[in-house]
């Protein structure tokens, strides 16, 4: 059996479309009865491809209403996100002499493959017009065409290609202890896929703003994702089982849901206004409380009593749930004669009552132990041992693994001494401890999140408080304890608006 | 050489210890001693009178013993030292000569720069002008401190220099008693401080670190290449007059009677448990805790020697300046 012209165009058309990859250009240029049509096709970074249709350029003598083709719709007009307009259109076409119109018509990209197709008997200026193209291009691929119009060709093969890249739809994940939400991607169709194909995915959806939940389709660029589209629907806050339909590459139709509306807003604005954290996570909270006990003695106090505030409101939102501990931390000796007081591991994981009863005695007794208001602490004044207290409370939490859900609470104002020389000339950690190195090994704790309240303001602040005071950090005088904790994740912090679905947890 | 009590008028053996008003002069001197008595060669460091002795000892514990800096003192110029070279033992040589080297003392005053004429109201006091340039003009070995740390905060170390070396030109030249137009003294000039973090990761940014097999470890700048960095710091001196320091050294010194040394009076610090020099800590100074909160370096806490006092080359330009003075006399003697 013999392929027919129309079939040997198609397979051809097909083969030249496959390979358009980077920024490879194909230009297809229809010879018919009426004038010549070129059209523009590359491949866009999803990997869908993107063209546009010339206005045709007619023969001496025809006119646009004479034209039959006038009327065929362009394969990238028709739906196609992204395509550019043809330039012109074709109510603006113009007459020209066949060979003129063959060399307006080879205005191409030098680098550009070009198949020309002969859709009119040959003849005339058709056959004229073929003669020039082949002589101005004689690299192209020179074609019979069928009783298919080639804008109906391109369009049903650029509709029946197969995905180049996988498609997933953008959602949010929650950490199950902290609440933190993060983005991800929920997979819809891999590679190769071809339209029709059907993907079902569960997602949950959280109250949105007034212009609600945004549905985006990525597609996987050297592990990196690029926007395919991004539609918004108003939803009740729920469960949704959401069909996903590959119509053809680059277009996604969900079913399951109201109708989607086009997103308007920058890709950015929408990141941005994911929220830190979702809803307060139930379950057991462990706070750890480190506090320096250097600088004068009201400093001292109001440390204490900043701390106090916190157990009391997170035991009051965690009935029960709460363990604390109290850790202090003073300022290493590089004297002889002061004798060095290590990390001081008061409470370790009991009650908030008994770590309340703990932080009183402590008051009580610096209280004592001062000599006046400007009392110092005896021993190096430029940094504290914060990188002890984390090698301490590190070495106690153990191998990272549980989902508890901890908080390391550091309450001070000094910096921690460097492991090794440094330019700040703060003296090495007697014992080498590396500061940075202990945080990382914290941060590895699936169920632990960062607290600080400083004495200093942040822009005087070294900048390892704003590591210690990762996820919440506040000034000594102006701590808010309910805020603190809510921005800890360990609180409920009121409505939240959520932008994107969330994947819903089995 | 000299063997009286400490400077006379005209003595041309005398070595003045010189620099800006808090370089370290007095510390300087208090190291001498130490590395003197650290060395137990032939040289060491006497007061010319008693109360220049007790000074000299009292230097001396504060630095080892409370491991505090001695205090800026007016009165330096009331005290008189002399560094003096015991006799080696001599034997005879195989022609039957006697060898071995005669004692020799040497004059040692330690001279302020005149704060006062210069504004230097910091650290230190001036000392009368006139005095300085009289000081000066009597000794033929000058040791000069550059006070690298001191230039970056201050960056006053070319306006001490220039005058008084303008001065001290126009008294001793005026005469044409030297003949060439140039002052007739040895130079030592001491990069000081080589203890601070900035003057050692300097040197070792210019590859200029060499770790010598003594006790300690600690690093060493060949005096070969101290010149290198004492040019890289005048260049990181904000104020940018400190790069005219030394053509102003060239402009009035023969450039062969100039030596560079990178010296540190208090040494790096060395763990006294572990005897060794460690790259990772070595800061030999550490700040005492203050009753006004949180502070960070540079805030003016009183600051106290954390470990052992090792000085690094604090010895060599005075041994360099004695010797090179000395060799010049006895060219002078034997020349009748």
């Amino acid at each position: 059996m013999t392929e027919s012209g129309e079939d040997l165009l198609r397979r051809a058309l097909t083969e030249a479309i496959a390979e358009l990859a980077g920024s490879r250009r194909l230009v297809v240029v229809e010879v018919a009865a009426e004038g010549v049509t070129a059209f523009d096709l590359h491949r866009d970074e999803a990997g869908t491809s993107r063209g546009r249709e010339r206005p045709m350029t007619r023969w001496a003598g025809q006119t646009a209403e004479g034209g039959g083709d006038g009327a065929t719709p362009s394969p990238f007009e028709e739906g196609s996100e992204g395509a550019t307009p043809a330039e012109g259109g074709r109510d603006g076409a113009t007459a020209f002499p066949a060979e003129e119109a063959a060399v307006r018509a080879t205005w191409l990209p030098v680098d550009a493959r070009v198949v020309l197709v002969r859709s009119a008997p040959d003849g005339g200026p058709v056959g004229r017009a073929m003669e020039a193209l082949r002589a101005a291009r004689p690299d192209a691929l020179a074609l019979n065409g069928g009783g298919v119009p080639v804008a109906v060709l391109l369009r049903e093969i650029v509709a029946a290609e197969p995905l180049r890249r996988p498609y997933d739809l953008v959602v949010l994940r929650r950490h199950p202890v902290t609440g933190r939400l993060r983005l991800a991607c929920q997979p819809l169709f891999a590679m190769e896929t071809r339209r029709g194909a059907l993907s079902e995915v569960t997602v949950q959806c959280e109250p949105s703003d007034e212009r609600g939940t945004v549905f985006a389709v990525v597609a996987w660029q050297d592990r990196r994702p690029v926007l395919v589209s991004v539609h918004a629907v108003k939803l009740p806050p729920g469960r949704y089982e959401v069909t996903a339909m590959l119509e053809r590459p680059g277009r996604v139709r969900f079913s399951g849901l109201p109708s989607l509306t086009r997103e308007d807003r920058s890709w950015t604005e929408l990141v941005s206004s994911v929220p830190a954290r979702l809803g307060p996570p139930s379950g057991p909270a462990h706070l750890i409380c480190a506090v320096e006990t250097t600088g004068p003695e009201v400093q001292l106090g109001e440390r204490l009593r900043r701390v106090s505030q916190l157990v009391t409101e997170l035991a009051g939102e965690l009935s029960g749930l709460l363990q604390v501990s109290l850790v202090t931390y003073g300022a290493h000796s590089y004297d002889p004669r002061i004798p060095e007081r290590p990390v001081d591991v008061v409470d370790w994981e009991v009650s908030p009552d008994d770590a309340q009863e703990s932080l009183k005695i402590l008051e009580e007794s610096r209280a004592g132990r001062a000599t006046g208001h400007g009392a110092a602490e005896p021993g190096y004044p430029y940094a504290a041992q914060v990188e002890d207290m984390l090698a301490e409370v590190a070495g106690r939490l153990g191998p990272p693994g549980g989902r508890r859900r901890t908080v390391l609470l550091t309450v001070g104002a000094r910096p921690p001494h460097p492991p090794r020389r440094h330019a700040s000339e703060i003296l090495p950690c007697p014992r080498r401890v590396d500061w940075e190195r202990q945080v990382r090994d914290l941060q590895r704790h699936p169920g632990l999140v960062f607290g600080a309240i400083c004495d200093q303001p942040p822009e005087r602040a070294h900048p390892a408080w704003a590591r210690l005071g990762e996820n919440a950090s506040a000034h000594l005088d102006t701590l808010d304890p309910q805020g603190f904790c809510a921005d800890l994740g360990v609180t409920a912090p009121g409505v939240q608006r959520v932008p994107f679905p969330l994947m819903a947890m089995p | 050489m000299s063997s009286d009590q400490g400077r006379r008028p005209g003595d041309p053996h005398s070595i003045a210890i010189w620099g800006a008003p808090g370089s370290g002069k007095t510390t300087f001197l208090a190291a001498l001693n130490i590395a003197l008595i650290l060395k137990n060669g032939p040289w060491r460091i006497i007061g010319a009178d008693p109360g220049s002795l007790d000074f000299l000892k009292e230097m001396t514990d504060k630095l080892t013993h409370q491991r505090r800096f001695p205090e800026a003192t007016s009165t330096l110029s009331d005290y008189r030292w002399l560094l003096s070279r015991r006799p080696e033992e001599q034997v005879k040589g195989l022609l039957g000569r006697r060898k071995g080297s005669p004692a020799w003392r040497i004059g040692v005053n330690v001279l302020d720069a005149p704060g006062r004429s210069f504004g230097a109201e910091r650290t230190g006091h001036g000392t009368d002008r006139e005095a300085l340039i009289d000081e000066l003009a009597l000794s033929r070995g000058i040791v000069y401190l550059f006070d690298p740390i001191r230039e970056l905060t201050d960056g006053d170390a070319f306006s001490h220099l220039h005058g008084v070396l303008a001065d001290l030109a126009g008294r001793m030249l005026a005469k044409d008693e030297f003949g060439d137009d140039m002052l007739p003294h040895y130079l030592a000039v001491c990069v000081t401080k080589f203890d601070e973090i900035k003057v050692l990761e300097t040197a070792e940014k210019l590859g200029l670190l060499g770790y010598p097999e003594d006790v300690q470890e600690s690093p060493r700048v060949d005096d070969e290449d101290a010149e290198e960095l004492f040019r890289e710091l005048c260049a990181a001196s904000p104020s940018g007059n400190a790069r005219l320091v030394l053509p102003t050294l060239n402009q009035f010194f023969h450039p062969e009677r100039i030596k560079f040394f990178v010296t540190s009076s208090i040494g790096f610090y060395v763990d006294p448990e572990k005897g060794r020099f460690d790259p990772d800590d070595v800061q030999n100074l550490t700040p005492e805790a203050s009753a006004d909160g949180p502070q960070g370096p540079g805030s003016g806490n009183r600051i106290r020697i954390r470990g052992p006092v090792g000085p690094i080359n604090v010895m060599e330009p005075m041994i360099w300046l004695g010797q090179r003075m000395a060799g010049e006399q006895q060219g002078k003697e034997a020349g009748g």
